[in-house]
C-alpha cells in the first residue's frame, strides 16, 4: 500500500473509532475491529486498479459506517430517554412549540434590537454613516445564524466527528463558516426517515 | 420483516451461498449497497436471530491484517429468505423489477 493510500487508512480508522463512540465500550471495540479490517480489505482490493478510486471508496465507507452507527445507536438512546420529549438531551419537559406569529414577532424585536446596537456602534465610533445599512441587516443574520448553529449543538444528544464544545467553539471562531461546517457535516439529524430494510 | 430492494439484494446473495463466508465489504458489492444501508440491516437480521456473525481464523498467509468478521444465514435466516424473495417472486410489480439486477452468484438460485 503506498503512503497515500496509508494516510486514508488512517483518517479512516479514526473516522470509524469516532463512528464507534456511540457504542458502549464493548460493542466499540468489537466494531471497530469489524470495520477496521473492512476498510484495509477495501483498500487493498485488487478488483479497483486505481488507488484513488479505492481511497474514494474507503472513505465513503466510512461515511456510511458513521450513518450506521447513528441509526444503531438510536433506539439505545430512545430509551434512556423519556417518552416524547426524547429529543431533548436533558429530558426536561419541552414546552409546546411557539406559534409562527409569535417566532416572527420574536425574531423581529431581536433583529430591531441588534440594528439599533449596530447604529448605535458606528455613531460612536465613526460619527454618521451613511452605509449603515448593509450591516443592519448582516450582523443581525450572523448572530441569528450563530445562535441558531450553538443552540442546535446544545441541544443534539450527539454530533458527529468533533466534540460539542469542539464544534461551538468552530461556530464561534469562524462566524459564518464556522456554522456551515457544523451544519453541513456535523450535525446529526434527528428527523431522519428510518434506515430501509427496517421491519415494520 | 417487510422485504424492501435493498434487503431483497442482500438476501439474495446470502442464499445464494448460504454456507460461505460473506464479509462486509463483499456484500457491499454483490449486493450494492452502500455500508450506511448494509451494516444496520445486519445488525438487524442478526438481532432477530436470522443471520450470524464470526470473526475468521487468522491464515498464516494473511500477511498481518487483521482478521475479518463474516456473516452467514442461520438455518432459521435460510428458511425465512428463501419463503420471503418466493413471495416476492409470485407477487406482481412491487419488487418485481429487482429480480433482473444482475447479483453475481445469484443465477444458479431457483428463486
Amino acid at each position: 500500500m503506498s503512503g497515500a493510500l496509508l494516510s486514508v487508512q488512517r483518517i479512516g480508522e479514526r473516522m470509524i473509532r469516532g463512528s464507534c463512540r456511540r457504542f458502549p465500550a464493548d460493542v466499540a471495540a468489537d466494531r471497530y475491529r469489524e470495520w477496521s479490517a473492512e476498510l484495509s480489505a477495501i483498500l487493498d482490493d485488487a478488483s479497483l486498479r486505481s488507488p484513488f478510486l479505492r481511497a474514494l471508496r474507503a472513505l465513503a465507507f466510512c461515511a456510511g459506517i458513521a450513518r450506521t452507527t447513528r441509526q444503531l445507536s438510536r433506539p439505545a438512546r430512545a430509551g434512556a430517554r423519556s417518552g416524547k420529549n426524547g429529543q431533548w438531551r436533558t429530558g426536561a419537559p419541552r414546552t409546546r412549540p411557539a406559534s409562527m406569529a409569535v417566532r416572527v414577532a420574536v425574531g423581529l424585536a431581536a433583529w430591531l434590537a441588534v440594528a439599533g446596537l449596530v447604529i448605535a456602534m458606528t455613531r460612536l465610533t465613526a460619527g454618521p454613516h451613511p452605509d449603515v445599512w448593509p450591516l443592519l441587516l448582516v450582523v443581525p443574520l450572523g448572530i441569528g445564524f450563530d445562535a441558531y448553529c450553538l443552540r442546535d449543538i446544545v441541544r443534539a444528544a450527539d454530533v458527529r466527528y468533533l466534540r460539542k464544545w469542539a464544534w461551538a467553539l468552530v461556530c464561534l471562531a469562524q462566524m459564518p463558516l464556522g456554522g456551515i461546517l457544523y451544519l453541513a457535516i456535523g450535525r446529526i439529524d434527528p428527523a431522519q426517515p428510518a434506515p430501509p430494510g427496517t421491519p415494520s | 420483516m417487510k422485504l424492501t430492494a435493498p434487503l431483497e439484494r442482500v438476501l439474495r446473495v446470502l442464499v445464494a451461498d448460504p454456507a460461505a463466508p460473506h464479509y462486509g465489504y463483499d456484500l457491499m458489492k454483490a449486493a450494492r449497497l452502500p455500508s450506511g444501508t448494509l451494516y444496520p440491516m445486519l445488525a438487524r437480521l442478526q438481532q432477530e436471530g436470522l443471520v450470524d456473525s464470526q470473526w475468521e481464523d487468522q491464515r498464516p498467509d494473511a500477511g498481518g491484517r487483521p482478521p475479518r468478521k463474516y456473516y452467514r444465514l442461520t438455518a432459521e435466516g435460510a428458511r425465512v429468505a428463501r419463503l420471503e424473495l418466493a413471495r416476492a417472486a409470485t407477487t406482481a410489480g412491487g419488487t418485481r423489477h429487482v429480480a433482473a439486477w444482475p447479483v453475481p452468484g445469484a443465477q444458479g438460485s431457483t428463486l
